[in-house]
């Protein structure tokens, strides 16, 4: 399982300096970077890849490898309107789609990514939210992902180990995971393989727009100057502050978010487990650990340092655990992580080129494990194609503002 | 979550420094806490015998029990407040989170904190070192020391350093069967051995108790071999045979000098590393000394580190023995003390003399005796392609071999071969890993850098930990 990654890391052109021209330079090393690095060599394209440290580092490789097919919860509202409704369903099209492109994945880059696609379920643990489970469901069958609601004993049959008390459950046989240790590197090693330069431990210091050159834009990095017709802002968390230096204002937030590990046991949760009023995942993976999260903060730190645990975030993350999954009082925690998650203040993806500056281009996305691979073939799809005879979603753009 | 208030002290750890610093400071007026994770006090060289036990002969403990019974007569105080049994989780906003079996978590703040966890044996990954039967010399310890207990029948002591030779007397002392024990390092040379005179001062005890150890180990007649390296151990199922050979300088095992004995115990005592988890948790700065453990929190004449109110004391600042830990504790002590406005300068640096004085006397010698047993490479070279490096997670040398082939990040040889994600956090193999990337990189292993510290410092389980109370921002509002 970990050839791609050795034969990835082995490269040892990754440590050389980088060439000094190139027509698309992808700044960042992450599942957007390395999987859109991926799309453009298929299609031909000649792409430089840098990345200040190594691939896969930050939340690419820190996320717990959870496909988000269901409606993200924080969209959700007790009394959505029928407008608000429309609008979801457009978005879990989007996701249905990103299913299919996990569906081949594996077979498109001829390696095991841990892909699985075992069922999500969501637990609601009072009436009002199961009213906003039902609503829920509704839209995202209305949008074709499949779901079921259960309660009551058909409930406790179908999954034994949850709490008995609880009002209900929706389960989305679509939603799965991956090992995201594997996807960013993979990614990076078939897009090697096509003629993608990565240089890692090459960071961008600074970016300039060039008039009257060959070249478009000037990337000076700390192994030397790049010359590119086309840049990529793929930076993840940082996308925002790489931006800004060229004026742009992008709208995004950081945030840190609390991951919790725990020793293994016998193997017997086969589907993630959410929780639709609170803030928890919860699942156990293929080494029989369970990992729990789901949106409790840590707290920011300054770059290089890693954000860090909250303990308060573990206690609270737990306790919900245990409400949603009793037998797990006896099961050590043995490790907490934390990752940097980058969202954007309207939950959309900013995916596309600058209209105030033509050739720059920025990818990110909330929830980038999941859509990660997808976005980065739409942009790719865009960047290959002629001149206007592609376009990317209006609500995308880079150069939107939100309030 | 309960709260431990008030305290003008905290002290992690209850061993040889961490009940010297509490003694001290609480002697001043201090109000002080001192935590450890066992049942009772005295760390590893003070360590008491069981629950249980009815010990009619003080005396026949030794030297080391007595001393330990006088430190902790000590802080037999109403200002010390003792939690035994009690873990440390973590250190977060000025307060220490931990977890007790009965009491659950209990958060304790603090004016001052002294971070006293002590030394963990040295791990070495030689084929055969996961079977039943291969012990660590401070597992054996830890049995015969609270329970009185052989770890076999017929048992070899391979190690190095001043333990090697103490802890295999101490074995034989205790009833332990020892037949055979091997000194990596080679005979003193003249050199060592002047040099380690000349700084005989102010360690005459140390000497004596050598000279004592040795004698045990001559009327036992048990034989001491120096210049020997353990090479592998054997057995169906659990320990039957071990092989051991010549060492080279860099201890290394020369071919052909291999013997092959019967045993059904091995102790192995290749030194200790520091416990370092806290310190880093808190973000103090270290420096690196293979000699005292690898990496060693950094630390002034007082014991203060980096992190303002932060003091570390005893062998979890690099390991340096008992003696040093008590002058070290004592020396914090006053200084806290000093720092509180509970006693002046002028108090504070006439107390310190003697605690200074010792100190530095067995610094001197301890870095004599660190020279004659220069920890060799070849320590980190023992084990073969189906040895496993990390135990939690039964990875082997050859599964991570050629990941180090192309990395020199430990990070990404964990998240590739999940080696050091079980239960010990990877106190058993992240050094040894380290030790792999320096030499395949030919870098020095001070420079192969530390995992990002993280709590918990130990498992704890979910329902000790689980607070309902704690509620998260909503994701939407009802």
């Amino acid at each position: 399982m970990s050839e791609f990654l050795v034969g990835y890391l082995s490269n040892q052109s990754n440590h050389e300096d980088p060439p000094r021209e190139c027509d698309v330079l992808v700044i960042g090393g992450g599942l957007l970077g390395t999987s859109l690095a991926y799309y453009l060599a298929k299609e031909g394209t000649d792409v430089t890849l840098i990345e200040r440290e190594e691939i896969n580092r930050e939340a690419s490789g820190t996320n717990a490898g959870s496909f988000h097919f269901q409606i993200a919860l924080h969209q959700l509202t007790p009394n959505m309107t029928d407008s608000e409704k429309d609008r979801l369903a457009s978005e879990v099209r989007l996701q249905v789609d990103a299913a299919k492109l996990w569906d081949n994945l594996e077979q498109e880059l001829d390696a095991d990514l841990g892909v699985h696609f075992d069922g999500g379920i969501m637990v609601a643990e009072t009436e009002e939210e199961m009213r906003v489970l039902r609503d829920k469901d509704e839209i995202e069958k209305s949008a074709g992902l499949e779901s079921h609601i259960l309660t009551g004993d058909e409930m406790r049959a179908f999954a034994p180990y949850l709490a008995p008390d609880l009002a209900g459950i929706s389960f989305c046989p679509r939603e799965g995971h991956a090992n995201p240790l594997l996807v960013g590197p993979t990614y990076a090693y078939r897009a090697a393989e096509r003629g993608v330069r990565f240089r890692t431990d090459c960071g961008a210091e600074s970016i300039e727009v060039l008039t009257g050159e060959k070249h478009r834009f000037k990337v000076t990095t700390n192994k030397g100057v790049i010359k590119a017709n086309r840049v990529v802002n793929a930076a993840g968390a940082w996308t925002a502050e790489l931006a800004a230096q060229l004026g742009l204002k992008l709208p995004m937030g950081l945030s840190g978010l609390h991951v919790n590990v725990t020793e293994p046991r016998e193997y017997f949760l086969k589907s993630m487990v959410q929780h639709i009023g609170r803030r928890l995942t919860l699942k156990q993976t293929h080494n029989n650990t369970f990992i729990i999260g789901g949106g409790w903060p840590s707290r920011p730190e300054p770059y290089p340092k890693r954000f860090s645990n909250i303990w308060n975030s573990a206690s609270g993350n737990l306790a919900v655990a245990l409400r949603v999954l009793p037998m797990l009082k006896d099961v050590k925690l043995i490790r907490t992580w934390s990752g940097v998650w980058a969202y954007t203040l309207d939950f959309k993806p900013i995916l596309g080129e600058s209209e105030r500056i033509p050739g720059y281009h920025v990818a990110m996305v909330p929830t980038g494990f999941t859509l990660g691979p997808m976005v980065a073939q739409m942009l790719s799809e865009y960047m290959t194609a002629p001149k206007g005879s592609i376009k990317l979603p209006e609500e995308f753009r880079v150069d939107r503002e939100v309030a | 979550m309960k709260s431990v208030t008030g305290n003008d002290l905290v002290v992690i750890g209850g061993g040889p420094a961490g009940i010297a610093a509490a003694a001290t400071a609480s002697s001043l007026g201090l109000r002080v806490a001192l935590i450890d994770e066992r049942i009772t006090l005295g760390g590893q060289i003070f360590k008491r015998v069981g629950p249980g036990f009815d010990l009619r002969e003080r005396k026949s403990l030794g030297k080391d029990y007595a001393r330990g019974s006088d430190l902790i007569d000590e802080i037999d105080r109403p200002n010390v407040t003792l939690l035994t049994s009690t873990t440390v989780l973590t250190i977060e906003d000025g307060k220490v989170i931990t977890s007790h079996p009965e009491e659950g978590i209990r958060a304790l703040d603090y004016r001052f904190l002294i971070i006293a966890p002590g030394a963990y044996d040295r791990p070495v990954a030689f084929p055969g070192w996961t079977l039943p039967g291969v012990m660590t010399a401070g597992a054996v310890q830890t049995m015969v020391k609270t329970q009185r207990i052989s770890p076999g029948k017929r048992v070899f002591f391979a190690g190095s350093g001043p333990l090697a030779l103490a802890f295999s007397a101490q074995l034989i002392g205790l009833g332990a069967p020892v037949f055979k024990v091997i000194e990596s390092a080679p005979f003193p040379s003249p050199a060592n051995a002047l040099r380690l005179l000349s700084r005989i001062g102010g360690n005459l005890d140390l000497i004596r108790d050598a000279a004592k150890y040795r004698s045990v180990l001559f009327k036992a007649r048990v034989p001491f071999k120096y210049g020997r390296i353990i090479v592998k151990a054997e057995g169906k199922g659990r320990l039957e045979y071990v092989t051991h050979a010549k060492a080279d300088r860099e201890w290394n095992p020369i071919p052909g000098t291999e013997v092959r004995e019967a045993c059904d115990a091995l102790c192995v005592g290749y030194g200790f590393f520091p416990s370092h988890e806290l310190f880093r948790l808190v973000d103090c700065a270290f420096e690196y000394d293979e000699n005292r453990g690898g990496f060693s929190v950094l630390r002034d004449e007082w014991g203060a580190t980096s992190v303002d109110s932060v003091f570390a004391v005893g062998d979890g600042t690099g390991v340096t023995g008992s003696y040093s830990a008590v002058a070290q504790g004592r020396l914090a002590g006053l200084q806290i003390a000093s720092r509180l406005k509970k006693i002046t300068e002028e108090e504070r640096d006439s107390a310190a003399k003697p605690y200074a004085r010792e100190l530095r006397a067995r610094n001197r010698f301890q870095s004599a005796l660190n020279k004659m047993f220069d920890v060799g490479a070849g320590i980190y070279r023992l084990a073969d392609r189906k040895t496993v490096i990390c135990r939690c997670e039964s990875v082997t040398r050859g599964a991570i071999d050629p990941i180090i082939d192309s990395t020199d990040d430990v990070s990404v040889v964990k998240g590739i071969s999940r080696a050091g994600m079980g239960l010990c956090q990877g106190r058993n193999c992240q050094r040894h890993i380290a030790a792999m990337i320096a030499d395949r990189h030919q870098k020095p292993i001070s420079s192969v850098s530390f995992q990002t510290p993280r709590f918990p410092v130990k498992p704890v389980e979910i329902g000790a930990i689980a607070d309902d109370s704690i509620r998260e921002e909503k994701y939407f509002i009802t």
